[in-house]
């Protein structure tokens, strides 16, 4: 079969992968020696093998590989009918509280509309992803619900510790606690988030989409003196990008302490200009590229 | 199994094969599966990554392999190697999941459309396109084309070592990796084709390719 009658790509790629009978593969080959276009397709499908294998295989990420230990000592648990399973293992519940992956998403509810309760009324239905929503909730949010809790423990400290005061009193002072801490959250405030992974990334795994290494570390609270100097670095790198961090890391990079700084270049495509600096001077410790969330 | 060269963390191997953990795991060896997962997750990962397309989606995957091949160890008769049965875990754990979302085959002009949706920025190097290209073309695939691809194309199986795991004969692992690359090849020709330009990466190759 040559001139105006081509083969399609199924029969080619049948061809490279000598899944014609002898007939068929001849007639193909013949065609092939005289037709460029045919020819081009060969072509890209042998492309399509090199591509393929060409695209890098990420090793598993550290928080992905921890879960499955915990999953795997829990599974020891249960057969050996108690906790002689893996030895020691640490609080991993507390570890992995963040991780995206904690909240299944069969628990989210697809509509939120009212329920009625038994006495016939309509009650809102409550939110099911608090906890999801809790990776993008602003510092200065928890911060301030942090005071909320604290001042009210010392309240109820004073209240009982007074004896004599009204629960109308111990409101006040609520109010008052609350309302005095504010000033002190906003200096703490960081519109990312942090983690502290210590993780040494590679050039490699930067390429990968980037949730599962910032992802799983556990949220950095307030108060240890890195965060000046995190602060610090990511400002500097704000000014310069002028983009809007989302998440920073304290890592490595390829060995050498560094900051791992995610910006959103778009979010809607989930892509994020990912700059890497030394946390002493906050410098860049390479060229920024573009990654993935 | 014909695997692509051991990571240099396994270099130790021959000390304990995959088979006597497996049996000192049956045994009771509270340390014996730990040593294994350590030994394959990278790959077992890297599988269902790129079968799955997701990484949260690829981390249950996983993990539920793993916890299944800890159960069912005993099981194992022994007649394919450990890493063959894990992997054969690993990908039918994925498929299950593919199956449960109840993937829609795509027609061949959505699949172009999706390509072309997808393009990533242009100040993307050319290796970062390729993978992410790469990612949503697979997608795209009915799931028995992209397990073969993946395993084949990607992971460096012979076909053969695919078929095992997929428990299908070697024709069918043949004739699903030619129907896949066949789709994916109207895709990733334009791929190819900028990655080309892209490889002109000086300013005097610029000037020479733009005239």
């Amino acid at each position: 079969m040559t001139g105006d009658t081509h083969y399609d790509l199924e029969i080619l790629a049948e061809l490279a992968e000598g899944l014609l009978d002898a007939g068929t593969a001849r007639q193909v080959r013949e065609h092939l020696a005289v037709c460029d276009p045919c020819g081009e397709l060969l072509a890209d499908l042998a492309a399509v093998r090199e591509v393929l294998a060409a695209t890098p295989t990420p090793a598993m990420p550290m928080g992905v590989a921890l879960r499955i230990d915990k999953a795997l000592a829990a599974e020891a648990g249960s057969a050996r009918g108690g906790g002689v399973g893996l030895a020691e293992p640490p609080n991993w519940d507390e570890l992995m509280r963040d991780s995206p992956w904690e909240q299944s998403p069969r628990e989210l509810e697809p509509v939120r509309l009212g329920v009625v309760s038994d006495d016939g009324t309509i009650v809102p239905a409550k939110r099911k992803d608090a906890r999801r929503r809790r990776w993008a909730m602003p510092t200065v949010a928890a911060a301030a619900a942090a005071a909320v809790v604290g001042t009210a423990v010392l309240s109820t400290n004073l209240l009982t510790a007074g004896g004599g005061g009204t629960i109308a009193s111990g409101h006040q002072q609520l109010h008052t606690g609350t309302a005095s801490s504010p000033p002190k959250v906003d200096k703490r405030a960081r519109a990312y988030a942090l983690t502290d992974s210590g993780h040494n990334y590679s050039d490699q795994e930067l390429r990968q989409p980037l949730e599962g290494f910032l992802g799983p570390a556990p949220i950095v609270g307030g108060g240890s003196s890195d965060i000046d100097v995190v602060d610090k670095c990511v400002s500097r790198v704000a000014n310069r990008t002028k983009l809007k961090v989302f998440a920073v890391d304290q890592g490595q990079y390829n060995g050498s302490e560094a900051i791992i700084v995610t910006s959103w270049k778009n979010k809607a495509n989930k892509t994020l200009r990912v700059d890497i600096v030394d946390p002493f001077n906050c410098k860049s410790l390479r060229k920024s590229t573009v990654g993935r969330w | 199994m014909n695997s692509p060269p051991e990571p240099p963390s396994s270099a130790e191997r021959p000390a304990v094969t995959d088979a006597e953990l497996l049996t000192a795991h049956i045994n009771g060896d509270p340390h014996a599966f730990s040593e294994i997962v350590k030994r394959h997750r990278d790959r077992m990962w890297a599988v269902a990554l790129r079968t799955l397309g997701d990484p949260d989606e690829a981390a249950d995957a996983v993990q539920d392999a793993f916890v299944s091949a800890y159960r069912k160890a005993g099981t194992f008769r022994g007649e394919a190697a450990v890493t063959t049965w894990l992997h054969r875990i690993v990908v039918n754990a994925c498929l299950d999941r593919m199956r449960r979302k109840s993937v829609r085959p795509v027609a061949d002009d959505e699949l172009i459309e999706a390509a072309e949706r997808d393009t990533p920025m242009p100040d993307q190097t050319g290796e970062r396109e390729v993978s992410m290209e790469v990612s949503a073309a697979l997608k795209l695939l009915p799931t028995d084309q992209r397990a073969a691809l993946v395993l084949v194309d990607m992971m460096g199986y012979s076909v053969e070592d695919a078929a095992q795991v997929l428990e299908v004969p070697s024709g069918t692992v043949k004739s699903r990796c030619a129907r896949g690359r066949a789709k994916l090849a109207p895709i990733l020709s334009h791929l190819r084709n900028r990655s080309d330009l892209s490889r002109v990466s000086s300013a005097k190759g610029a000037e020479l390719r733009d005239g």
